[in-house]
């Protein structure tokens, strides 16, 4: 695999181009080059040698049109549509390659640079297809802007009489992204970021000049988690969204920002809407996150929001069967059986998308009734400072900082499949950054090369106490900004406790050496976007089998993870389930509560990282759903223990009261207690050995995932899988 | 700074200059309103009874009761008579007359479990 070398790195890397994130200091800090004045328009500008033309005119607030520069992609300079004219060049030179040279006058604005665009527009357009009508990128598309921009006021095309347009056969490469390859410019963007970004170096160009096409070589997949990216990154209409095809024209819908609950990750998203219904889902940029991506499954799961809800509240009848009600009987029925149960048998679990405002409120009111068990589906163990200690089980490093990392050690995890977007990010770090990546568990494609340290849980054990003669240790205890990510899937079995006890023994030890004392080793990466909120409030993680085993009323906030079942239960337990799909849960359930999905409530969401981002109403719950906080609050005065709180507003004071990092909307707070969460564990002697093997599961693209039963855990994308029309 | 003067604020009267003749004023259209009362059930055929009339008209006057502004007490006599006028010459409708009981309008939930019941926020 090409790794590029540094001088690319510079280019690429954020803080060159953007301001650098707040909190990061470096040790040694890196000698500027003394900066170069240029004259963009005879506006002068000073920037660093090695600045591309385009980008010093990006800073005096000049855009130079272009169609296959992208910033975060490397530069090409195919399309040619940057032409400007620069004094003293015999020719026009394409801006997006074209690095300053000092006392440079550009001009953008001559004859001769329109001169140029004007004459690459008509090439362009000569073969490119007059159907914007048909077109899904109409409206959007890059090329109609420009060519209204720059483009000549008429057409000299007159080979359609003769020999008509080029015509390019569309590629089949998969469900999820429509091509009509006519429309294709050879901007190749999308090849960029298949191999650069994605790491998967399917696709490519075949032949040359008016024979040339953009194409999977032979008929396969395009299959990559970040494949839905190549969509937004197609200027014009040759790289469309499948289920999006003409669904809607970008000036019919409303756009309202929001967050992904997907994945941990908590990815800033643009959920376009119309009529009341969910068409699409974009990324919005956001550099500490997931920069301007977004994984497959965040963008194309808003199927599964429209398919297999809870519509109505229900309760089951003498039969058993669940029947439609009106929300004054469910409740009622609800709350007599939580009134009828002794509050040590009342038991709460919070599934993977439960919402802040609802985690505080459930909470809230097992606590009023006098009961402690509220748990999480997802399990930590206990054992030291269980969860008493925010760092043991955030991202401690933060997303974005991994890129600075020069080591990274992967225990028990996944990342592709677990965080697209932090793979991503890792692939980036290492082939920019001279990254190197080194794993512990099965031996999976994570689209980069890495150290297969071997699978064996005991070789954390061997890392931390400084037994292993594995080269990876030494690589360790060298590295300036090691990094260890723990997947939380691995928490969950009894050996979990010692996993994480030596994971924290060999992080601090690392982490006492460095000379960068605000550089965070340890990072657990959660599975789910509820479960770092949960975990802040106090609730238990991971439901177990003895608090079950004496349930008499069971309280599942959206808990469709499979840990509770009937078999688990005594056979008089009433099961309540409040969410927004007929799930597992649901189908358990003596009373069912209609939630609202993340589209649909304004609500907090903690992301791995310990950052609370809030999602936003795009569109009204369907049917009689309410939101999820409210039905809580509603439940707790018919109980008889009314909760303080009526608004949003209040609701979020009481989350303040809680824990205060909850309502810092989109900021970090660092966490320190390393040392002493380790101190905590050692104490009470948890360490033993270790012998599993670590398993985390196989990356497997959206597709594969509808082919294969049950393939994907969270409930949004079984019931968009559920239904083959929507594939 | 000195002290701040008393403002005397001279304004125009509506009619009358003192409580008095504002009183005489509101008895008089009680009266009026009251013995129109018998007229009314005869040409609106509505379901109400004198009695209820008469009570819907003590609710009335006591639901502004409280107004001390001889300047508005004087603008809600005023627009009690023109109401009045409204009856006697027909120009008010059935539908009109018996809104004063407002029998189609349920009151807005303000508790949270009932605007939650309700689906209002």
């Amino acid at each position: 695999m090409l790794r590029q070398p540094l001088s690319k790195a510079l280019a690429l890397s954020p803080c060159a181009r953007l301001a650098p994130v707040t909190g990061r200091r470096y040790a040694q800090v890196q000698a500027q080059p003394e900066k170069v004045e240029v004259f963009i328009d005879d506006k002068p500008v000073y920037v660093l040698p090695g600045t591309t033309v385009l980008q010093a005119a990006a800073l005096v607030g000049v855009e130079i049109p272009r169609f296959c520069y992208h910033e975060r992609l490397a530069v090409a300079g195919n399309c040619r549509m940057c032409l400007v004219e620069v004094e003293k060049s015999p020719k026009p030179v394409a801006a997006c390659a074209m690095p300053v040279m000092k006392g440079m006058r550009v001009k953008t604005t001559s004859d001769l640079t329109r001169k140029a665009r004007e004459g690459v527009m008509e090439f362009l357009l000569v073969n490119h297809p007059l159907d914007c009508p048909i077109c899904d990128q109409g409206g959007e598309c890059d090329l109609q802007d420009q060519s209204m921009a720059f483009g000549s006021d008429k057409s000299r095309f007159t080979d359609i009489h003769f020999s008509g347009k080029r015509a390019v056969e569309d590629k089949d490469v998969g469900p999820l992204i429509k091509t009509v390859m006519t429309r294709c410019i050879h901007c190749t963007r999308c090849i960029r970021f298949a191999s650069e970004v994605a790491g998967i170096d399917d696709l490519g160009t075949t032949g040359r000049g008016t024979d040339m096409q953009v194409g999977t070589y032979v008929e396969k997949m395009f299959l990559s988690e970040l494949s839905g990216n190549v969509i937004d990154l197609c200027p014009v209409g040759a790289l469309t969204s499948k289920p999006y095809s003409f669904a809607a024209r970008p000036w019919e819908t409303r756009r309202i920002d929001s967050i992904d609950v997907l994945d941990p990750l908590g990815s800033n998203i643009v959920v376009a809407t119309r009529t009341n219904e969910v068409l699409r889902i974009l990324p919005r940029t956001n550099e500490e996150i997931n920069e301007e991506w977004l994984a497959d499954k965040s963008r194309f799961a808003c199927d599964g929001l429209k398919r297999q809800r809870l519509v109505t509240p229900m309760v089951a009848d003498s039969r058993g069967n669940l029947t439609p009600v009106e929300w004054e009987d469910a409740i009622v029925a609800a709350a007599q059986a939580i009134r009828d149960c002794p509050p040590e048998k009342l038991v709460a679990v919070a599934g993977e998308m439960a919402d802040a405002e609802a985690l505080v409120s459930l909470k809230d009111l097992v606590n009023r009734l006098g009961g402690e068990h509220v748990y999480t589906e997802q399990s930590f163990p206990l054992a030291g400072a269980g969860t008493d200690l925010r760092s043991s089980y955030l991202f401690n490093t933060k997303i974005a900082n991994v890129e600075e990392s020069d080591f990274v050690l992967l225990i028990g995890t996944n990342v592709r499949f677990e965080a697209p977007l932090l793979n991503a990010r890792l692939r980036k770090a290492f082939i920019h950054k001279e990254t190197d990546v080194a794993l512990i568990g099965p031996n999976v494609d994570l689209t980069y090369e890495y150290m297969h340290v071997g699978d064996s849980a005991s070789i954390v054990k061997e890392l931390a106490s400084g037994t292993s003669n594995h080269e990876v240790l030494k690589r360790l205890q060298s590295a300036k900004r090691p990094v260890l990510i723990l997947g939380a899937d691995q928490l969950k079995t009894p050996e979990g406790a010692a996993l994480l006890a030596y994971t924290q023994e060999l992080a601090l030890k690392l982490q006492g050496k460095l000379e960068d004392k605000e550089w965070k080793v340890l990072n657990v990466l959660q599975r789910n976007a509820s479960q770092v909120a949960a975990l802040d409030m106090g609730y238990k993680p991971g439901v177990t089998a003895d608090a079950l085993k004496n349930a008499k009323v069971v309280y599942l906030l959206g808990a469709d993870g499979g840990q509770v079942t009937r078999e688990s239960l005594p056979k008089d337990c009433v099961v309540i389930y409040q969410g927004h799909h007929g799930d597992r849960g649901a189908s358990i359930a003596d009373v069912v509560f209609p939630g609202a999905a993340y589209t649909e409530k304004r609500a907090t969401f903690v992301n791995a990282e310990g950052r609370p981002q809030q999602t936003l109403v795009a569109v009204t719950p369907p049917g009689k759903a309410r939101e999820d906080w409210k039905i809580i609050r509603a439940l707790s005065e018919v109980v008889g223990a009314g909760l303080p709180y009526d608004t949003m507003d209040e609701v979020r004071e009481r989350l303040a009261d809680v824990s205060p990092t909850l309502v810092c909307y989109g900021e970090v707070q660092d966490n320190n207690y390393f040392a002493q969460a380790q101190a905590l564990t050692q104490a009470l002697h948890c360490y033993f050995a270790i012998k599993r093997r670590l398993i985390s599961p196989e990356c497997i693209p959206l597709l594969y995932g509808a082919l294969s039963d049950e393939g994907h855990p969270v409930v949004v994308l079984r019931a968009a899988l559920s239904d083959p029309v929507s594939m | 700074m000195c002290g701040m003067k008393p403002v005397c604020k001279i304004v125009k009267p509506l009619l009358t200059t003192n409580y008095y003749d504002a009183h005489v004023r509101v008895i008089g259209l009680y009266k009026a309103y009251y013995r129109f009362i018998p007229y009314l059930l005869r040409r609106f055929d509505i379901p109400k009874s004198e009695e209820d009339c008469r009570w819907k008209l003590r609710e009335m006057f006591y639901k502004n009761a409280c107004v001390t502004d001889i300047r508005v007490i004087d603008m809600l006599v005023i627009k009690g008579f023109m109401n009045l006028k409204e009856m006697t010459n027909n120009w008010q409708q059935k539908g009109h007359v018996i809104a004063n009981w407002n029998p189609s309008i349920e009151n807005k939930p303000c508790d949270f479990v009932g605007k939650f019941l309700a689906g209002v926020d």
